[in-house]
């Protein structure tokens, strides 16, 4: 299975850092994710995260580390949490991590979403303070 | 005071509170610029920019899909039309957004602003987690930018739909945050 590998981009669309590697297991997904076309960009990922979970079938450990995310990209990372629940009901190995910055004021209307994320998909988040 | 004076007073108005402001299709391109030149300007109130950072793209991006006035970019891709402006005031930031809407549109865009001004901060949570999980192309699924806008806002949204003729109306947004 091939690995992931996109470079984030902060100019006419903020496109986050992408890393998924095959061999270790490690997702990353960080930076900004305000795209026009957030479904687009997204796809792929969910398809070889699905792959992934029924060829390797390996432990996955998910590291977010967004800074900005805009409501369309937050549907997509609930389709990915939906994905790495759905893998852990079915006997897989998932463990999700946020990294946020807790130096950052106002850093509770980002906890919240992150809660958000956990009520609606029921996916534990390890949350972790840089 | 002569019309002249009294439009030299408006002018000198909107130049002294005017940060930014806008009016035209709002593709990607244009977005970014406004985004950066938030940043730029907000630069020394980090807590007050990623606010106003955060409230521009929703409002922007859904100008950019559902205005009812639509112009081609340069590679003929249609975007929505309106106008934006960002005003500093002595203890605030307020963001208006204009468009225009279909008249069908007037009465489910004003319940949705009504409905979101009567949640508290849970109730809007829960809200936005019930719409977030509707499937896509349900009635009432979808947009949940502007619920976004009202939990990172400091303000209950104002808002006013103003009819323009037979066809659309103008749907104007005011955002308001505070300095500290």
């Amino acid at each position: 299975m091939e690995n992931i590998q996109i470079a984030g981009k902060h100019g006419v669309n903020f496109i986050p850092t992408v890393n998924f590697n095959a061999d270790t297991g490690i997702c990353e997904i960080e930076g900004e994710s305000y795209l026009e076309d957030t479904i687009e960009f997204y796809s792929p990922l969910f398809k070889w995260l699905k792959e992934y979970c029924v060829e390797i079938n390996k432990p996955i450990t998910f590291n977010f580390r967004l800074r900005y995310f805009n409501t369309s990209s937050s549907k997509c990372i609930i389709d990915i949490l939906n994905i790495l629940k759905k893998y852990k009901d079915d006997g897989g190995t998932a463990e999700v991590y946020w990294y946020y910055d807790a130096e950052e004021e106002d850093i509770e209307d980002e906890l919240e979403e992150i809660e958000d994320f956990v009520i609606e998909t029921n996916m534990k988040i390890n949350l972790v303070p840089e | 005071m002569n019309v002249a004076e009294n439009a030299y007073q408006v002018y000198t108005e909107l130049i002294d509170s005017t940060i930014i402001s806008y009016n035209g299709p709002f593709d990607a391109q244009v977005l970014s610029i406004i985004a950066e030149n938030i940043e730029y300007s907000l630069s020394d109130n980090p807590r007050v920019s990623k606010k106003l950072f955060k409230i521009f793209i929703e409002l922007a991006q859904n100008i950019s899909y559902y205005s009812a006035e639509k112009q081609e970019n340069s590679e003929g891709i249609l975007f929505g039309v309106g106008i934006i402006m960002l005003r500093e005031f002595e203890n605030h930031y307020s963001f208006s957004t204009g468009n225009l809407i279909e008249r069908k549109q007037v009465l489910p865009v004003l319940q949705k602003c009504e409905t979101i001004n009567l949640l508290d901060r849970e109730k809007l949570r829960q809200y936005k987690r019930k719409l977030r999980n509707m499937p896509s192309g349900e009635p009432g699924s979808g947009n949940i930018g502007l619920i976004q806008v009202a939990l990172t806002a400091d303000y209950p949204l104002e808002y006013s739909v103003i009819p323009v003729n037979d066809d659309n109306s103008f749907y104007i947004i005011n955002i308001r945050v505070n300095k500290n």
